[in-house]
């Protein structure tokens, strides 16, 4: 596998644009410009349809762009999926006949990775997501919080570089959500990764990243790019008081056209 | 919890059985139409070694017959599943085929295998394998599509997916399938030997039935039944172990 090439952003788009042909051809996504910084936490925001889940999957090397677009992950152009970039969707990929460990170890074991290998990994793992104690349970036995936490497993045994998260946490009530996000947070500075989220959650956008990337409704374009000059380490509650944040979560409200 | 699914059905079933005793004394149903549950007993327990020889040949039937349905019912379907060739030719003339009323083969396997082992081993075998191959179908095309492109993100080859997605994914329908076909090995056994035979429960009601002993019919209907069910149970407990559902 070729390693990150020094100085080059994470991730490098230049107008990707997707049209999807079918009965009718639909534009999904408009073309989309933007890098994202190695270690950088990016969000990507915007209404329901913005073709934010396809922006994913074609950085994830899933579906291919429109032809003209230039997609690079790590300095190397992605057109195929590769162990650099992980995906974690809003619908789990756990597979419901394995446990937590095995589901952790999938991955790695379909890489054929060596056993003292995979072994490692998995026992590195499963404290940094706080599984354990679950590591023989079954997926239908865990909440829905340890189930994420679990489908971040699935993809953090490949050591991807880049963490493409699509609302992992979309279908969780407020409260698990919020921790989640304070566990993201703290897992993406231990880890040091690279991360862009797609999310509607204009809180969650703020407290989170580095920056927050606007898109506008289909297709989708990037309208703004607002760099969130927040203090880090951040507090659930303190970074939350600051008057800079509600000034933010205001800004982006009016870009979105909610405010 | 436990003993409620016992004695519950356990008390229907006594119910049934004294309206049953009773009604045939209080009605005055003659005897040939049918005996009173004592006799039809006392007949069962009579004649229980020959019952249990007549019922273990047609196990054998059903059980044989049973084990090349499953076996020819998920390799056609695994079959039609990978190669659409197979789906275009094959899959049709399966389905025109199970559109036969399949008694009415049972002469022409008679014919063919003769009056043994064979033609019903056959006959069950055709009842029996057409929902293998449907639930085995649907069970394989029937895999979520996030999970699919889950391991095509990870990489992995289509015989991978094939191994550790599909067909996981696709044993509970598999398996529903394979509990259908269960009681349909029973009844294509029976009919088998309803058509030709010397031997079996289903020859045995025959032979009941042209002797005018009813209450011998009976005994052979409930060995059957008893059969039928402790077969079900079997693949039922054999199912189990697929404890996985909805995905």
């Amino acid at each position: 596998m070729a390693g990150p090439v020094a100085g080059q952003p994470a991730i490098r788009l230049r107008e990707v644009s997707k049209t999807f042909a079918g009965a009718q051809r639909v534009q999904a996504l408009g073309a989309v410009t933007f890098d994202v910084a190695q270690g950088e936490f990016t969000s990507v925001l915007g209404p329901s349809g913005c073709g934010k889940s396809t922006l994913l999957r074609i950085i994830a090397g899933l579906i291919s762009p429109d032809g003209g677009a230039s997609v690079e992950v790590m300095g190397h152009p992605q057109s195929a999926p590769s162990d650099d970039v992980g995906v974690v969707f809003q619908t789990h990929n756990l597979l419901p006949w394995l446990t937590v460990e095995k589901n952790i170890r999938l991955a790695a074991e379909v890489r054929r990775l060596p056993a003292a290998e995979i072994e490692r990994r998995v026992a590195s793992i499963l404290p940094v997501l706080r599984l354990d104690g679950f590591r023989r349970a079954y997926p239908h036995q865990l909440s829905g919080g340890m189930r994420q936490r679990a489908a971040l497993g699935q993809i953090l045994v490949l050591l991807p570089q880049v963490l493409l998260l699509d609302e992992p946490f979309g279908a969780l009530d407020a409260l698990t959500r919020d921790q989640l996000n304070v566990e993201l947070l703290r897992l993406w500075q231990e880890l040091r990764k690279t991360v862009l989220l797609v999310t509607h959650s204009i809180p969650e956008a703020v407290f989170l990243s580095d920056r927050v990337l606007v898109m506008s409704d289909r297709p989708g374009r990037v309208i703004e790019d607002v760099p969130i000059e927040l203090p880090r380490p951040r507090d659930p509650q303190a970074t939350k008081e600051r008057p800079e944040f509600a000034r933010y979560v205001i800004h982006l409200q009016k870009l979105m056209g909610v405010a | 919890m436990k003993w409620r699914e016992i004695v519950e059905p356990a008390i229907v079933f006594v119910l049934l059985a004294l309206l049953w005793e009773k009604a045939v004394a209080i009605f005055g149903i003659k005897r040939y139409l049918l005996p009173p549950l004592s006799e039809v007993l006392a007949t069962l327990w009579q004649g229980r070694a020959m019952i249990l020889r007549e019922a273990w040949i047609t196990s054998g039937e059903i059980v044989l017959g049973y084990f090349w349905a499953i076996l020819a019912g998920l390799l056609l379907g695994l079959g039609i599943f990978a190669w659409p060739t197979m789906r275009r030719t094959l899959y049709p003339l399966i389905v025109l085929f199970q559109g036969l009323p399949k008694v009415a083969l049972a002469p022409l396997l008679v014919i063919w295998f003769g009056y043994g082992l064979t033609s019903k081993v056959l006959m069950a075998f055709l009842f029996a394998f057409f929902p293998v191959v449907v639930a085995t179908l649907g069970g394989l095309a029937g895999t979520p599509d996030h999970l699919l492109e889950h391991f095509r993100a990870i990489r992995a080859s289509p015989m991978t997916t094939f191994v550790r997605l599909r067909i996981p994914a696709a044993l509970p329908s598999i398996l529903d399938g394979c509990k259908t076909a269960m009681p349909l090995a029973v009844i294509g056994a029976i009919v088998g030997e309803f058509v030709a035979s010397e031997h079996g429960l289903g020859h045995l009601i025959l032979e009941a039935n042209a002797n005018a002993k009813t209450d011998l019919l009976f005994a052979a209907l409930i060995a059957i039944s008893i059969l039928a069910g402790v077969l079900y149970v079997l693949v039922e407990l054999a199912a189990k172990r697929v404890w996985w559902r909805a995905l």
